[in-house]
């Protein structure tokens, strides 16, 4: 056979065969992507970002080996306290591996705290600038993580530390709407405890103690706490102090005495537990009742008015205007 | 004299005649030392347990990244050094076998091409197999040590934060499913898979080619063209809505027509990642590989049917 009637024959057996597995080929293509096995290829955005080297391994089905070099890279940058290289190399890890928890959290974690805390210190800049970089990291660092939930929304782990970055009183002064974020943060709770986390218990407490201090919440959140107050396991101070307020909240005729020892048992476990929320209120918990409360309860200890613990200031909220004087 | 019955002369068969082949591909092979390989391996599998990044959260996350390191580090090196291997190995065959003039003796026996052809390819095959199994036990290896270290410094760790029981158990499955697992060895599998499919197009093209150097260039260059098969498809599919060429529409179909796609073995990345897979993808995957073997075997017997040697 001529080598020309050859190469023909060697062409359309070939185009014949790509034909035949064609439409196989695109339903596994398509079933491989819906289990998550694969990802859409055209990932413009992370080919432009990674070198030619990097693109073709990537290329090469190995996305996942070149997210580990980058996250080394990344780490560098942290170290160097290069924020804005940092976060290009972050978008292009998880463009790589958006299924790896890791990735996510770490880079949300690196701007919400890192860098935030790293603007909040640095003394190079003018307070006004240093501010709106703060915030801008903290909010950057909240919507890296709300994608990484967005591509992983089976997640337990995401939904947590988005619920720990939007609960943080730290964090909070960041967010335009506080009660809109403490609201997502007590639903970031309540989802990671239904998708199975480690510590339910605790998620469920830290999702009422969010929606505690949601303004117009109250009602909601008091039936949450007497919920988990039916379960002696969860009778950790933090919770019969929201009980005790939110109770006060609901109806503030009642005797603030009676009701602290109903909850706490006693007068001295009352008035400590209720002095330390007194003293300590910076996370914007509601005081409701707290200082009727430990005015009985000093009545009931006979602590004389010169040592009461109403005497003293309480403690100021956080405001970052204070922060970047 | 009388007519006895003629004692049949022992006529091998084709299996028997390839696995006769293949061995000796095999031995010629490992003896070149291509094995030396597996040192860098281990220094690779060994380096990937220290890096081990700073952690920002509880007992959840203690060496994780070092797990997902082994792994995606180990998969990594085998899809490499597989794919070299059976490149440059397949490269090598045809034209040290006519170099040394293996090929005139094997064909002046009553071997058909095919049996050579085959013979050869399965000694390659099982060059990288037998690479692939020692790389994936040291990869095993290493994984199970230190999943068990990560286990024991994450209950030190939940147990100090006043975890309950079964939270604790609970981290434990969960470090386990990023350990040794099945999902692993089908991850190896679809390396194998990629390999034996790169190896049947380098046969085919090591039958028209002139030198091992524009076998080895030509088989890489569909390699990665291959990953971009898909894209091409796409490209065709989506050009008819989006109003493309029709030059460049059936430049897509073309491409998408002739070059294999490589990204189906792709899920690599996937079940680095903790995603499952069912045995009916993987059966559906050992299909594909085996189109396209069977396809580039039989267009290289086809080649080199009537090759002059």
């Amino acid at each position: 056979m001529s080598s020309l009637r050859k190469i023909i024959v060697l062409l359309l057996v070939l185009l014949a065969f790509g034909a035949l597995r064609l439409k196989f080929e695109r339903q596994m293509l398509t079933e491989f992507r819906d289990a998550g096995l694969m990802r859409e290829q055209n990932h413009l955005e992370s080919r432009d970002r990674i070198d030619q080297t990097s693109s073709a391994v990537a290329l090469g089905g190995l996305r996942t080996l070149v997210a580990t070099f980058l996250n080394l890279r990344a780490h560098g940058y942290f170290e160097r306290q290069a924020w804005n290289e940092l976060q290009d190399t972050y978008e292009t890890i998880v463009n790589l591996a958006p299924q790896t928890r890791y990735y996510w959290e770490t880079g949300s974690w690196h701007m919400a705290y890192n860098a935030a805390s790293y603007y909040l210190h640095e003394s190079s800049r003018p307070p006004l600038r240093r501010k709106e970089l703060w915030r801008s990291s903290i909010l950057q660092g909240r919507y890296f993580l709300e994608r990484g939930i967005g591509n992983n929304p089976r997640d337990w782990s995401l939904h947590a530390s988005l619920g720990h970055m939007l609960r943080d009183p730290n964090k909070l002064p960041a967010m335009r709407d506080r009660d809109a974020a403490l609201m997502a943060a007590h639903e970031a709770y309540d989802r990671s405890v239904e998708l199975g986390c480690f510590s339910p218990m605790l998620n469920q407490r830290l999702s009422l103690y969010c929606l505690a201090r949601v303004r117009g919440r109250e009602s909601e959140a008091l039936e949450l706490a007497r919920t988990l107050h039916e379960d002696p396991r969860h009778h950790k101070p933090t919770l019969l102090i929201l009980l005790y307020v939110l109770e006060f909240d609901a109806d503030p005729d009642q005797d603030a005495g009676a009701l602290a020892l109903r909850i706490f048992g006693d007068a001295k476990t009352a008035y400590e537990a209720l002095a330390h929320h007194w003293r300590g209120n910076r996370e914007g918990y509601p005081m409701d009742g707290v200082a009727q409360g430990l005015a009985r309860m000093e009545g009931l200890l006979g602590i004389p008015p010169l040592q009461s613990i109403l005497g003293q200031k309480l403690a100021p909220g956080f405001n970052p205007d204070d922060w970047f004087k | 004299m009388s007519e006895s019955t003629p004692t049949p002369a022992f006529k091998a068969s084709h299996a028997s005649r390839m696995v006769t082949l293949s061995l000796h591909a095999f031995t010629q092979l490992v003896r070149m030392k291509v094995f030396y390989f597996l040192a860098v391996f281990a220094v690779i599998v060994i380096g990937s347990n220290f890096f081990d990044m700073a952690q920002h959260q509880g007992p959840e996350s203690v060496g994780a990244n070092v797990l997902r390191n082994i792994k995606s580090w180990s998969l990594g090196a085998m899809a490499l050094f597989a794919v070299v291997i059976s490149i440059v190995a397949t490269a090598l065959l045809l034209p040290r076998d006519i170099e040394d003039r293996t090929l005139y003796t094997v064909l002046a026996k009553p071997v058909p091409r095919i049996d050579y052809l085959v013979g050869r390819l399965m000694g390659v095959l099982l060059l990288v197999f037998v690479s692939l199994a020692v790389m994936d036990l040291l990869m095993v290896a290493a994984l199970h040590l230190r999943t068990g270290m990560v286990m024991e410094m994450q209950e030190k760790m939940a147990v100090g934060r006043g975890w309950p029981e079964e939270a604790i158990q609970s981290l434990k499955q969960e470090t386990l499913a990023s350990g040794v697992n099945w999902q692993l060895q089908a991850a190896v599998l679809a390396i194998f898979l990629k390999v034996a499919v790169m190896a049947a197009i380098c046969l085919s093209v090591s039958t028209f080619s002139t030198s091992t150097l524009f076998t080895t260039v030509v088989s890489f260059l569909i390699f990665f063209i291959g990953h971009f098969q898909a894209d091409a498809l796409d490209f065709y599919l989506k050009g008819v809505e989006a109003g493309t060429s029709t030059f460049s529409q059936y430049l897509a179909l073309g491409f998408s027509l002739f070059i294999p796609n490589f990204q189906l073995f792709n899920v690599v990345d996937g079940l680095v990642q903790n995603q499952p897979i069912t045995l009916l993808m993987v059966g559906k995957l050992v299909m594909m590989a085996c189109y396209y073997v069977l396809l580039y075997t039989l267009l290289a017997w086809w080649i080199f049917s009537d090759k002059e040697v």
